[in-house]
């Protein structure tokens, strides 16, 4: 399973740069916001920091799924690895790790940084943590959705009716979660349109032909 | 316990509402070297497809080391060698690079032998395996396949793109790995003094099913050629049964007869022809007669 998710990650590896200079970027304009005391919620902060995030966030995960799916099905990538020691289910889990890694190569050094900026500026208000706690979650959720549609577009990229709904699905969850905001019922929904996302994934590349 | 590596039962096989196979059957036992042959198109690769579970079939089961294809783990597909036709390797990847992987992804992996196919090869490591010719992607496909020391070797016209010293050394290659404790190849190959060559059982695919299933030596004894000189014009019919195909000129008749035994040779003999010569068949002319359209199984032993 190593050397997969390694392959995986080698195969990705303009995605992983990618993560870790958009993280670099946003920890930079955090600290910035932190030692110059704008409010997080200024139009100037909304359009410098929360547009790319969420644009970024979410064309990020979706485009590497995508590539994945779309790299194996024409490169008949899965095709070769399941004559080695593997099973589909084993390279299937392989990608969708290295796409979580992925997420969480922004994210964690994010979270980090708003974490302790918080502790060095912020008053020390309870409610903090669970907000941060509450926005990491949903973040991640909504860049893990992304990723899983992504990989369902990118095994369907043929028909033109799927990769649609894929991008239509893609385009509704930034007004869901502005909708709704970060908290508990975008955390379920979220869940909920994961598990439907790979669960179709998973059947797909399980029953298609090699 | 089956003491069969492979195990296909009634496999039917459609695309696009054709039927490609028809309800084949057919048993491997290990340590045996198995030619599957057949025209293009006739559902060779498709059988292999579904044995290594690539492909689902659209009825029947097919078993590999016991196991149902789709179910086989990870460790049975490690005991599993594969050259497929058209070498179905990561193109944008380096020689040395995929060598890691499979290196990687492999229960054994016997060095020193890959190596040596390397250098017989002369296979460069630092070129992209798209930039190789077909016949080197070849030699590539058969090199991985073999330095995992597979239990099972499966090769879909495996030959194809080489040359023939290549070639040649291919076989020499199987026939060496044979010899080692009950290794079982099941091979396809449109070349059939290979197959002649290296095969101890062969399978003939016509319209979807198997119509012969026997010994190499077996199916030679058993598919005659007979030229029967009449002292008149030849008759159409001589009332035997397993004709796999027969040609009238004149007084001659060239007929092809399945399990020629005593009682078909006296019913011949019954037309009174004036000569009855034998031609000596290759596989090559066993294979051209069989692959004739036929109506029933001819040799199954």
């Amino acid at each position: 399973m190593f050397a997969l998710i390694k392959r995986e990650i080698e195969d990705s590896v303009v995605y992983f740069l990618g993560a870790v200079v958009l993280s670099a970027i946003l920890i930079s304009v955090l600290i910035s916001i932190g030692y110059h005391h704008t409010p997080a919620g200024s139009p100037a902060v909304a359009i410098g920091v929360l547009l790319p995030v969420i644009i970024m966030g979410m064309l990020g995960p979706c485009a590497m799924g995508a590539a994945q799916m779309y790299t194996d099905k024409t490169r008949k990538i899965s095709s070769f690895l399941s004559t080695l020691v593997v099973t589909r289910a084993q390279i299937l889990i392989a990608r969708i790790i290295t796409g979580i890694l992925s997420i969480l190569t922004v994210l964690v050094p994010l979270i980090v940084t708003a974490v302790i900026l918080l502790r060095i500026f912020a008053p020390p208000v309870p409610g903090y943590g669970v907000m941060v706690f509450e926005i990491s979650i949903t973040i991640f959720l909504m860049g893990f959705a992304c990723y899983c549609i992504g990989l369902q577009t990118g095994w369907n990229s043929n028909k033109i009716i799927p990769t649609m709904g894929g991008l239509v699905l893609t385009c509704t969850l930034v007004p869901l979660v502005l909708v709704k905001g970060f908290g508990l019922h975008i955390i379920v929904i979220l869940s909920l349109l994961i598990i439907a996302s790979l669960t179709r994934t998973w059947q797909k590349f399980m029953s298609t032909s090699l | 316990m089956s003491d069969d590596v492979i195990e296909i039962k009634n496999l039917v096989k459609y695309y696009d509402g054709r039927c490609v196979l028809d309800g084949i059957d057919l048993k491997i036992p290990q340590g045996c070297i198995y030619g599957l042959l057949g025209r293009n198109g006739i559902g060779k690769t498709t059988i292999i497809r579904i044995l290594l579970g690539f492909e689902s079939p659209t009825r029947g089961e097919t078993f590999v080391f016991g196991t149902e294809s789709p179910r086989l783990s990870a460790r049975q597909r490690g005991r599993i060698g594969y050259v497929a036709e058209a070498h179905n390797l990561i193109q944008n990847y380096k020689v040395s690079r995929l060598v890691k992987l499979c290196k990687e992804l492999s229960l054994d992996w016997n060095d020193e032998f890959f190596n040596h196919l390397m250098e017989t090869f002369r296979l460069p490591a630092e070129r992209k395996v798209r930039q190789l010719s077909i016949g080197m992607r070849a030699q590539l496909n058969i090199a991985l396949a073999m330095a995992i020391e597979p239990q099972l070797l499966i090769l879909d016209d495996p030959t194809l793109g080489l040359d023939t010293v290549a070639r040649r050394h291919f076989l020499e290659m199987a026939i060496d790995l044979i010899g080692r404790d009950g290794r079982t190849i099941l091979f396809s190959s449109h070349i059939l003094s290979d197959v002649e060559r290296i095969a101890e059982r062969v399978g003939i695919l016509v319209a979807g099913k198997v119509v012969v299933d026997c010994r190499l030596e077996e199916l030679k004894k058993r598919i005659k050629k007979l030229r029967l000189i009449f002292p008149e014009e030849a008759p159409s019919n001589l009332h035997l049964t397993e004709v796999i195909t027969q040609q009238n000129e004149g007084r001659e008749m060239v007929i092809t007869v399945a399990n020629l035994n005593e009682q078909k040779q006296a019913v011949i003999d019954t037309s009174k022809p004036s000569s009855c010569t034998e031609i000596p068949m290759t596989l090559e002319d066993i294979f051209i007669e069989c692959t004739k359209p036929v109506l029933s199984p001819i040799v199954s032993y």
